[in-house]
């Protein structure tokens, strides 16, 4: 853990803190299936939590719940303490301050990527277009294809892309960035170079939650480690403490069938 | 009849004959986009009786000939105490008629659009009329380019149906109908309106294929 | 037109409603639904007052021979829907062999033809063979003045159709017949139009619709088609709305269940995974659906 990072959960480590995200006894279904149960959570300003388990867990869902990409039957999801809003201004507001990474990037295919990055800026942050492009252009050089800017989507690699919305992401300047298995799309090769921007973006004290299958980062980079298993949370701990003595069964058999490969 | 006797004669009618086909091609073209948009605006939205009379709307004018409407606008409506000029009664078939399938191809247009890129305007804080306007229809529109050309071409075939109702000046093909009735046109008649049909269509293609060029969107 | 490989778009615009946007959603439904009524309301008014729900209008279609008349106008549309569409396809097929032969200027004359017939109105052909052609010494019968036309104006686009298909077939096609010794045009007959046959059925049926729309103008040329055969009756009846009306209904419900015909094929296409591997260009055939 970098010291950046340190500092600001030693500060605000307080029992009096208010989470960034917080779900209460959240129940989701798809139909019959019962897909969140129960899921309760609290996420710190500066935590980065990762969220692992089989496919079909629920842990993608539950990325999506946070802003709202899906629904909630029952429970409560507050942002910085407020219940995020059911429709409207109210929640789109509310969605501009969490940034969002998905699986397969989607760029918007018809706008360049600079203009990817300055659409939220503009459209929804009404920020100067000169000033918002200046500010893209840096985060652009952050994650490292400042060259691209002109380009469209089509043109890049899956891995530029998904560091161009990374950049997207940022240019909102959110309170928190959801990552739902943000190199799940990707070639192998190309994994490395997300994760490590990922890597810097918790380094300089993001609030992040990552959906993934890479243990290595989870590893390396989570304060937090949640495994998911039929829609509920088998297991919170810290990596270390998860990847070495993992509680349950379940978890156990999900790690050594994770090894097998 | 040779081509200069054929034009002495007829060259002045032929000019404008070709704005006449033109105009309402322009015209009829241009309202059939308006309804089109408005059309299909109907079929996404919500509102289940407003996207069932769109529904109905493609369905009839997808499948009447324009023949048949123009039939019914030109003789059938005055019954009902409703009575249009000639000119507009063409143009209301030119209209209705390309409006349907302007909507057809503005949602397969819409279709190109990956779930997943609303999802992602939506994460951003867009509202709904944001994403319509910024993300889904600049992609509808750019990717719609090339069938909206084609419908401006058979927009253009559809104003021939001018040629069943006196009009003056005439379009292209009453034209041809009206030297071969009144003099031995002959085949020259046919090809001169024929050729600027032609070169109409060639030159809107044309158009059409550089404005996509320009647009298209990379996938 | 509406499936697509992303799904319907309309599944995905909308979020799931709020309470606030169910209510305003509701409010829009009834609002609609009254406006609808009003307007139903007033045509049927409109009807109601110039008289035309009189039984005098519409008695003529309860009886049997008012049908059997119209039925054989229709049979004379089919006829003529359906030999126009042979010529076309006969035509396309010659016209797309030729756009893609060896042959340069076999391929500039076919590309020209090609734009011909699709940039002049079926009109205008009809014009011709039935205005044009008699001064040339040509001698048609209706049946012929009003297919031949027809077929003169669908031909190109069938073309177009018809090579957007042979494009879709996947290259290596043509390199594995040529492999097992076949000869160009053995592997393009046997191996390579099959394949593209199939793709293009959906748009082959599509294109059926318009031959069909554009037989309605066999009046012109005084073939007793559907239309030319309500003509008949509205001189004999004095019932021209009602008739115009139900004649076009019919030609809506013929040409509606092309079009159904056409989206079954290309779904029974796509569930047998026939075109699963190409990207059809269909730009060609479409657009042209006025």
């Amino acid at each position: 853990m970098s010291e950046a990072r340190k500092e600001i959960l030693k500060n605000e480590s307080g029992n009096t803190e208010i989470p960034v995200i917080e779900l209460r006894n959240v129940n989701k279904y798809f139909g019959q299936s019962h897909v969140l149960k129960d899921i309760s959570l609290k996420i710190r300003k500066g935590e980065v939590v990762v969220v692992i388990g089989p496919s079909g867990s629920g842990k993608s869902t539950l990325c999506r719940t946070i802003n709202r990409l899906e629904t909630i039957e029952s429970g409560e999801i507050l942002i910085d303490g407020v219940p995020v809003p059911m429709e409207g201004k109210a929640l789109a507001a509310l969605r501009s301050q969490i940034g969002m990474v998905f699986q397969s990037f989607n760029l918007f295919a018809h706008k360049n990527v600079l203009d990817n990055v300055i659409l939220g800026p503009v459209d929804v942050l009404h920020r100067h277009r000169k000033q918002a492009k200046e500010e893209a252009l840096q985060l652009l050089a952050r994650v490292g294809v400042a060259d691209k800017a002109a380009k469209v989507p089509a043109q890049l690699s899956g891995g530029q892309q998904q560091r161009v919305a990374i950049a997207r992401a940022l240019a909102m300047h959110p309170k928190a960035i959801l990552f739902d298995e943000p190199t799940s799309a990707l070639d192998p090769e190309m994994i490395g170079e997300v994760l490590e921007v990922m890597t810097s973006l918790a380094k300089d004290g993001m609030t992040m939650v990552v959906v993934t299958h890479e243990m290595n980062f989870a590893r390396r980079v989570a304060d937090r480690v949640l495994f998911l298993d039929g829609g509920s949370i088998i297991e919170e701990n810290t990596p270390e403490a998860f990847f070495t003595h993992p509680q349950t069964q379940r978890a156990q058999d999900f790690l050594n069938s994770i090894k097998e490969h | 009849m040779s081509i200069q006797a054929l034009l002495t004669q007829f060259g002045d009618k032929y000019v404008q004959a070709l704005f006449t086909t033109w105009k309402l091609t322009a015209t009829s073209f241009a309202l059939a986009f308006v309804l089109g948009i408005v059309i299909t605006v109907m079929r996404v939205s919500p509102v289940r009786p407003l996207r069932l009379l769109a529904e109905f709307y493609i369905q009839i004018f997808r499948n009447i000939p324009g023949a048949s409407l123009l039939i019914l606008l030109v003789y059938a409506l005055p019954y009902l105490d409703m009575i249009f000029s000639y000119y507009t009664c063409v143009l209301m078939a030119c209209t209705l008629i390309p409006a349907a399938f302007c909507s057809e191809y503005l949602l397969a247009g819409m279709n190109t659009i990956a779930p997943g890129q609303i999802e992602a305007a939506r994460s951003l804080g867009l509202t709904f009329l944001q994403i319509i306007w910024r993300v889904v229809l600049p992609q509808a529109l750019r990717s719609s380019v090339l069938p909206l050309t084609s419908l401006l071409v058979s927009t253009m075939l559809t104003t021939a149906l001018a040629s069943q109702v006196p009009l003056n000046p005439q379009d292209l093909t009453g034209l041809v109908s009206y030297i071969n009735t009144h003099a031995v046109g002959g085949v020259t008649a046919f090809f001169i309106s024929a050729a600027l049909y032609c070169a109409t269509a060639v030159v809107i293609g044309q158009i059409g294929s550089w404005i996509d060029r320009k647009v298209r969107i990379l996938r | 037109m509406i499936d697509n490989k992303n799904g319907d778009i309309r599944q995905f615009l909308f979020e799931e409603p709020g309470e606030r946007t169910k209510r305003t959603i509701r409010i829009a439904t009834a609002v609609s639904l009254v406006l609808l009524a009003a307007v139903l309301g007033a045509v049927i008014w409109q009807f109601y007052r110039t008289g035309q729900l009189d039984a005098k209008y519409w008695r003529i279609f309860i009886r049997w021979t008012t049908w059997r008349f119209l039925a054989r106008g229709l049979a004379g549309t089919l006829e003529a829907a359906a030999m126009a569409g042979v010529m076309a396809f006969a035509a396309g097929f010659c016209l797309m062999y030729g756009r893609i032969s060896r042959f340069r200027w076999l391929r500039a004359l076919c590309t020209a033809l090609i734009e011909f017939t699709r940039g002049v109105p079926t009109l205008l052909f009809i014009y011709f063979f039935f205005l044009v052609a008699p001064q040339l010494g040509i001698k048609l019968a209706a049946f012929w003045k009003i297919s031949i036309p027809v077929a003169i104006s669908a031909c190109g686009v069938v073309a177009e159709v018809l090579r957007s298909g042979v494009n879709a077939v996947p290259r290596g096609q043509r390199e594995a017949a040529m492999a097992i010794g076949m000869r160009d045009s053995h592997a393009f007959f046997k191996v390579i139009f099959p394949q593209a046959f199939r793709y293009v059925v959906p748009a082959l049926i599509s294109e059926l619709v318009i031959v069909v729309k554009d037989t309605t103008f066999a009046y012109v040329v005084n073939f007793p088609d559907l239309m030319q055969n309500a003509r008949v009756l509205i001189s004999n009846y004095d019932a021209l709305l009602s008739t115009y009306l139900v004649v076009a209904v019919i030609y809506i419900l013929i040409n509606y269940l092309l079009n159904k015909a056409s989206d079954a094929a290309a779904r029974r296409m796509r569930n047998t995974g026939t075109a699963a591997a190409p990207e059809m260009q269909t730009g060609a055939g479409e657009g042209a659906g006025v």
